[in-house]
C-alpha cells in the first residue's frame, strides 16, 4: 500500500513562484511552514481543481525531493491546508526495504 | 452497398485523416506526474486500500515485471515487491481528460472520446486549417500534453484512414509511439502481429478464424467477405470486418444508454442484512443521481446478489410506470431484494435500471403525492449541488456513505462530470 500519512491541518505558505503556464501568468506554492520547519518545495507535479460542494479548491501536487506534499488552496477561503505526505522515509531506501516501509 | 456475396473492396487509398491518441498507462502516468517520487517505480492504482483490492492500472514500470490490470494485490506484490499501490484520485484525471480534450478540439470540431484516457480526431473537412502532415501535429500534441500537464506525460498516436486502423497504429510502439497506417505499409504491419493483437480480436473470436484456418493478419485481410460473413462471425460483425481490415469506416457510430446501474463488493466478509441493505440503499441512491444526471427515467430494475458460497442470484421487473427518485428507485430495488434467498453471506450487490426513456420531471403530476415526491427530490439535489454530494442522504445509507466510493467509470466517460462534482 501507498504510505500517506493524513494531516488536514492548516498551513502557512510563505514563499510563492509565478510561472507562465499556458496563457496566462500562474501561482505556485515555493515554501510553506509545517510543524516549525520550513519546507522547501523542488517540484511541482500538478495542479487541478476540484470542489467541494459549489466551492472551487485546487490541488497541487508539491515536492521536496523527500516527500510528495499534497496542498488544497480553499479560493473562496484563501486558505492553504496540508492534505497529506506520501512517501515520507523511503525515498532513498534501497527496493527492497522500500517494500516493507508499507 | 453491394450485396454481401458480391462484397469486394480495395484497400482504401485515401490520406489517413483519422487519429488516435491513447496516454500511456494513464493513471499510473498521472500519479507519478502529480508526485515526482513515484516516477520510475513501479505502481498499480487500485480502487480501494484494502487486503482484497485488485489493480485498476499499472504503470509500464510494473507492466514490464508483468503486473497486469485485474490482478489482485497480493499477485502483484509477488511479482513487483516494491510496488507502490495507490488510491484512485478521479480529479485528477478529469483534468488531464479535460486538457486532452481542449488540446484535441483545437484541431477539428470532430472528436469523440472513447473513454477516459483514448480519443479520436477526425481531421475530415480541416484540411484547410490543418494544412501540415498529421505526424507532424501527432508531435505538437504530444508537446502540448507534456507543457500543459506535466513533462511526465506522454501518448501514443496512431494515423489511419479508419478508427480501428488509427488504434493498431497507436498500439505499435508503446510508450510514447507515433505511427501511421496506410495503404502502402498496411501488408507490411500486418505481418508484424498476430489475430490478438488487433482490437476487438480476442481469445474467442480467434478460435473462430482459427477454425476457418486464419491464423494470421494478413490471411485475415485476404479473407473474402462471404466467408467472414456466414463462416466465422455469422452476422453482419463479418461485412463489417472485411471492410475495417481495408481501412473502411463502419465503427463511426454512437450507442444510446440502455441501462443505468451500480454495483459494489462488500467490504466486509460477514455483512449483517443491515449493512447490506445499508450498501444496497446507497447503490440506489447514486443510481438515481445517476439517472437524473442523464434526464432519463427508468421502468425496469434488475437486482443481483453474489453470495460468498459462490451462489447468484438476480431478479429484474417492468414496471407500468416510470420512476427516476431516489424513494422509487430504492423502493422497487428492496421489492426485489426481498425475494433473495438468505443462506450465505452477501459478497457482491448491484442494482441496475433499464427500459430507459427520457424523463418527464418537468411534467406536472395529476397526483399530488407524486409531485410532492419530485419537488423533494429536486430540493434535495439542489442542497446537494450546492454543499456537495450526500449532505442529505439516506438515514438507511449513511453508513455506507463513506465506504462505497464511486470509482473511475472505465470505458466511458458519460457520468465523469456527475463523479468529479462528488468527489
Amino acid at each position: 500500500m501507498d504510505n500517506v500519512t493524513k494531516i488536514e491541518k492548516d498551513v502557512n505558505i510563505v514563499a510563492y513562484y509565478f510561472h507562465n503556464r499556458g496563457p496566462r501568468l500562474r501561482c505556485f506554492p515555493k515554501a510553506m511552514e509545517w510543524n516549525g520547519k520550513r519546507i522547501n518545495f523542488t517540484e511541482t507535479g500538478m495542479v487541478h481543481p476540484t470542489k467541494k460542494g459549489q466551492r472551487a479548491v485546487h490541488v497541487f501536487d508539491m515536492s521536496d525531493g523527500n516527500s510528495d506534499y499534497r496542498l488544497e488552496f480553499d479560493a473562496q477561503a484563501l486558505s492553504w491546508t496540508l492534505v497529506s505526505i506520501a512517501d515520507t522515509g523511503f525515498n532513498h531506501a534501497p527496493r527492497t526495504q522500500f517494500a516493507t516501509a508499507h | 452497398m453491394p450485396h454481401v456475396h458480391n462484397l469486394q473492396l480495395p484497400i482504401n487509398t485515401a490520406q489517413p485523416r483519422i487519429m488516435h491518441i491513447d496516454l500511456n498507462s494513464c493513471f499510473a502516468m498521472v500519479e507519478q506526474q502529480a508526485r515526482p517520487l513515484l516516477r520510475g517505480r513501479p505502481v498499480g492504482i487500485t480502487n480501494r486500500n484494502t487486503e482484497y483490492t485488485c489493480v485498476v492500472a499499472a504503470s509500464y514500470e510494473a507492466k514490464r515485471l508483468d503486473v497486469k490490470v485485474g490482478m489482485n494485490f497480493h499477485d502483484a506484490r509477488l511479482l513487483a515487491p516494491d510496488i507502490v499501490l495507490v488510491e484512485s484520485d478521479p480529479p485528477k484525471y478529469h483534468h488531464v481528460y479535460k486538457l486532452l480534450v481542449k488540446i484535441m478540439r483545437s484541431y477539428s470540431p470532430h472528436i469523440t472520446m472513447k473513454s477516459i484516457d483514448e480519443g479520436i480526431i477526425d481531421f475530415n473537412g480541416t484540411d484547410l486549417v490543418n494544412q501540415r502532415p498529421l505526424s507532424e501535429i501527432g508531435m505538437e500534441i504530444k508537446r502540448r500534453l507534456q507543457e500543459q500537464a506535466g513533462s511526465w506525460m506522454t501518448c501514443n498516436i496512431g494515423i489511419a484512414p479508419n478508427r480501428f486502423l488509427a488504434k493498431t497504429a497507436a498500439g505499435l510502439n508503446k510508450p510514447n509511439g507515433l505511427d501511421v497506417i496506410d495503404h502502402a505499409n498496411l501488408r507490411r504491419i500486418f505481418s508484424k502481429l498476430d489475430l490478438t493483437d488487433l482490437s476487438g480480436i480476442a481469445e474467442r473470436n480467434q478460435a473462430r478464424l482459427n477454425a476457418v484456418g486464419i491464423y494470421t493478419p494478413l490471411e485475415f485481410l485476404d479473407a473474402p467477405a462471404d466467408l467472414l460473413h456466414r463462416h466465422v462471425f455469422k452476422s453482419i460483425c463479418g461485412q463489417d470486418w472485411y471492410q475495417r481490415l481495408r481501412g473502411w469506416e463502419v465503427d463511426d457510430l454512437e450507442y444510446d444508454t440502455k441501462t443505468i446501474g451500480r454495483q459494489f463488493v462488500m467490504d466486509e466478509l460477514q455483512p449483517t442484512d443491515e449493512t447490506v441493505r445499508a450498501r444496497l440503499a446507497y447503490l440506489c441512491e447514486t443510481t438515481a443521481v445517476k439517472l437524473r444526471y442523464k434526464s432519463l427515467a427508468a421502468r425496469g430494475i434488475f437486482v443481483y446478489v453474489r453470495y460468498a458460497s459462490g451462489d447468484y442470484w438476480y431478479e429484474r421487473r417492468m414496471f407500468k410506470s416510470n420512476f427516476f427518485t431516489n424513494t422509487e428507485v430504492l423502493r422497487r430495488a428492496m421489492l426485489l431484494f426481498n425475494h433473495r434467498p438468505v443462506d450465505s453471506p452477501v459478497r457482491e450487490l448491484g442494482v441496475s435500471c433499464y427500459a430507459l426513456t427520457q424523463s418527464v420531471q418537468n411534467q406536472v403530476s395529476l397526483l399530488e403525492e407524486v409531485n410532492r415526491e419530485v419537488w423533494l427530490t429536486e430540493a434535495v439535489d439542489t442542497i446537494n449541488a450546492a454543499f456537495g454530494e450526500f449532505t442529505i442522504t439516506f438515514a438507511t445509507s449513511l453508513s455506507a456513505k463513506g465506504t462505497v466510493k464511486q470509482k473511475i467509470p472505465f470505458g466511458s466517460t458519460r457520468y465523469f462530470d456527475l463523479l468529479c462534482n462528488r468527489a
